[in-house]
């Protein structure tokens, strides 16, 4: 069962300068599903707009991020409830901590730097839970163990701390509530790989611990390849491709996604490797047709003028190509003869 | 005794004091480090290792924004404590932070940055800024992308880019970069990664290149230094070092570092450090607690560098 129905997302960056306004398109009609229990990795380039899909879907958006178009469903215990539809901030906040968690990207730098450790917990537990001070170290405790923190980080504070420990606090905090579902933006930037393995058991055990969703953006492939069921990848503010984990590893069909699996280097070679051709593209002009056919070593005719369809390719393998259209048609035959 | 050195630091110690009352503790997050760059050859040497082993605090004590507690550095032969601040000294030696949410303040546009930069280092004209659009040209950036921006109204590696492109704006012959790459695609990334190459074979940029990306830094060092808790436990050229690792605990890295394949899972569970100062603080070899060939000897006294192979273990199995 989806936990999380986005569709046909719309969310640009409006500014008005100097009489003229501008607009960043940076999600633009994105549709998806995550069911409940799975780990949905996104990836893509440089800012083609993860951080700004996932601020749109938890909620978060406000100027001059607008939502133009677009439903985002939750379904907590078959509740439904569209989030861009609750208007009310109060119980849009309440949703959020409880129910949804956000880690934001570069959150090691949003622990308040003069507040110990401590009085983050206290502040998040006591916005959503009235315990006494007993129940709120028991509590801390218990969840600082599981994620192999010790309790004397509760009296530092967050510049004392290396990055992998305030990246560790920042995971911490944002799951002790128990969250159903929680969205993580890049949170093994910056950690060495021991760490990062460390990170992913911690979010592995989180999920199972807590029975709950995680969606996790993050550039790096290899992490998605270790613990996402089913991986996204995004380009100039559109989903390009999607499918399982496995599937888009061992047959990418986007160029785009090729060219991105291809240019991570391996250790022990050092031969010259090369990377996509041009630079990321403007989103406020974006390119006609398909966004990447600038790029793109197939580009026809076609991919200039029309914006090719997310279609199905293969068993839940979803292609926004013009070259994979025949495959896709195909498909199609077969399902409906 | 120091020329034909571009840097020189030798035997750095910083102590810092961390916690408060009966949880504080002092910790030597840099501990007796060494390291050379010539000047006859530029080089990326690469500083790698576990989060919070001291990377950024040999960064900081080599652009003298941290006075060591002990030990020495000189730029082209002259002490650091003297050169810091002057503008020879911020001209040639340029730094990329490691957090660009934390380089930037967030109250002011980000091309200020570059327009200071460049006025007051290459002496552009006011109203011109020739160096900054093609610096930033040079990261997959386009001026349009910056112009009249806030650092909130940039992506995560947006800003990671500008901050190289900053940096390369006043042609510097020491880049210290902290985690430039964390934040941007892997396309990307070989291209910053390939930019860094370049500047060292063609414009005699040495970099001391800070990461956690064991591939990338294959790729385009030279040489490397491993990290445990504030000393460096094994060094010599990349190759040598990653390829045939001796120090347990570049073994440990090496094997740690995930393949880019859903086909084999991460299992098991990996044990964590505990708490850093307690490893800080632990006498003998600092990975002794967690290193599968300790020896009682680990415990008690702590390793000398032990020349093997090309490089230098701090490990007791080779002495
Ligand atoms: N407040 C803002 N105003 C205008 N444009 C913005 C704002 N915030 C982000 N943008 C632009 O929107 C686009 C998408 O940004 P976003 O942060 O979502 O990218 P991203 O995919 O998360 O990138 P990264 O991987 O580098 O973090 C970028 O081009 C960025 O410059
Ligand atoms: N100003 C400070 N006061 C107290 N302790 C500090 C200070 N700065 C750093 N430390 C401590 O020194 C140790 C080394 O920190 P440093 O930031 O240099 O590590 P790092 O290797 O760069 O880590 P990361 O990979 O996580 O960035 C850590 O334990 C950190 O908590
Ligand atoms: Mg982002
Ligand atoms: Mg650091």
């Amino acid at each position: 069962m989806a936990i999380l129905e986005v569709k046909d997302l719309q969310a640009y960056y409006i500014t008005h300068k100097y009489g003229r306004s501008t607009s960043v398109k940076a999600v633009d009609g994105v549709s998806f599903q995550v069911e409940k229990d799975e780990i949905y990795g996104i990836a893509g380039e440089s800012g083609c707009g993860k951080s700004t899909l996932l601020k749109a879907i938890s909620g978060l958006a406000k100027p001059p991020l607008e939502i133009l178009a677009g439903e985002v469903t939750y379904n907590f215990d078959g509740e439904r409830l569209d989030i861009l539809a609750l208007n009310d901030e109060k119980q849009r906040r309440k949703l959020r901590g409880a129910r949804i968690s956000l880690i934001p990207q570069g959150s090691m730098s949003v622990l308040n730097p003069v507040r110990r450790i401590r009085k983050s917990f206290e502040d998040i537990i006591r916005a959503h839970l009235d315990v006494s001070a007993e129940e709120f170290e028991e509590m801390v405790r218990k969840h600082l163990d599981a994620l192999g923190l010790d309790w004397t980080v509760m009296h530092t504070y967050p510049h004392q701390l290396s990055g992998g420990m305030r990246q560790r606090i920042t995971i911490a905090l944002s799951t002790i509530l128990k969250p159903d579902i929680v969205f993580a933006d890049e949170p093994t930037t910056a950690l060495d790989v021991v760490v990062q393995r460390g990170v992913v058991q911690l979010i592995r055990k989180i999920k199972e611990e807590q029975r709950s969703t995680l969606v996790l953006v993050t550039h790096d492939l290899s992490i998605h390849a270790k613990l996402c069921d089913r991986l996204a990848v995004m380009y100039a503010g559109k989903i390009v491709e999607e499918g399982e984990v496995e599937s888009i590893f061992s047959t990418p069909r986007h160029p785009y996604t090729r060219m991105l699996l291809n240019s991570l280097p391996k250790l022990g070679d050092s031969s010259a490797r090369s990377s996509a051709p041009g630079a990321p593209p403007s989103l406020v002009n974006p390119p006609s047709g398909c966004r990447f056919h600038p790029r793109c070593p197939h580009s026809m005719e076609l991919c200039r003028l029309e914006v090719p369809e997310l279609l199905e390719v293969g068993s839940g393998h979803r292609v926004a190509c013009f070259l994979e259209r025949r495959g896709a048609d195909a498909q199609r035959q077969a399902v409906g003869s | 005794m120091h020329s034909g050195k571009l840097l020189e630091a030798s035997d750095l110690t910083k102590v810092f004091t961390k916690g408060q009352g009966f949880v504080r503790s002092t910790i030597e997050a840099v501990s007796r480090v060494s390291l050379s760059l010539d000047l006859a050859k530029p080089e990326i040497f690469t500083l790698a290792g576990e989060s919070g082993s001291g990377k950024s605090t040999v960064a900081k004590l080599i652009l003298g924004f941290e006075a060591p507690t002990s030990g020495k550095i000189w730029y082209r032969g002259r002490p650091i404590a003297n050169l810091k601040g002057t503008k020879e000294f911020m001209k040639d030696v340029q730094p990329v932070f490691q957090n660009p949410f934390e380089t930037f303040n967030p109250l002011k546009k980000v091309q200020s940055y570059f327009f200071e930069t460049e006025r007051n280092f290459a002496g552009s004209a006011q109203g011109s800024y020739p160096l900054t659009e093609k610096s930033l040209e040079l990261v997959g950036l386009n001026f349009s992308e910056i112009k009249d921006k806030y650092p909130s109204e940039m992506s995560g590696g947006q800003l990671q880019r500008a901050s190289i492109a900053r940096a390369l704006i006043t042609n510097p012959a020491l880049l210290i970069a902290d985690e430039p790459v964390s934040m941007i695609d892997a396309s990307l990334r070989m291209s910053v990664v390939n930019l860094f190459k370049t500047l060292k074979e063609e414009q005699r940029v040495s970099i001391i290149y800070i990461t956690h990306d064991l591939a990338t830094a294959y790729y385009i060092s030279d040489r490397i230094a491993i990290m445990l808790r504030g000393q460096f436990v094994e060094v010599g050229s990349v190759k040598k070092v990653l390829d045939n690792p001796l120090h347990p605990y570049t073994q440990l890295l090496k094997s740690s570092v995930p393949d880019p394949d859903p086909r084999s899972r991460w299992e098991e569970d990996i044990a964590l450090s505990d708490l850093e100062t307690r490893e800080y603080t632990r006498r003998g070899c600092k990975f002794a607690g967690r290193c599968p060939q300790v020896q009682k000897i680990c415990c008690e006294g702590e390793p000398d560098y032990h020349a093997v192979d090309d490089r230098l273990v701090k490990c007791h199995l080779y002495s």
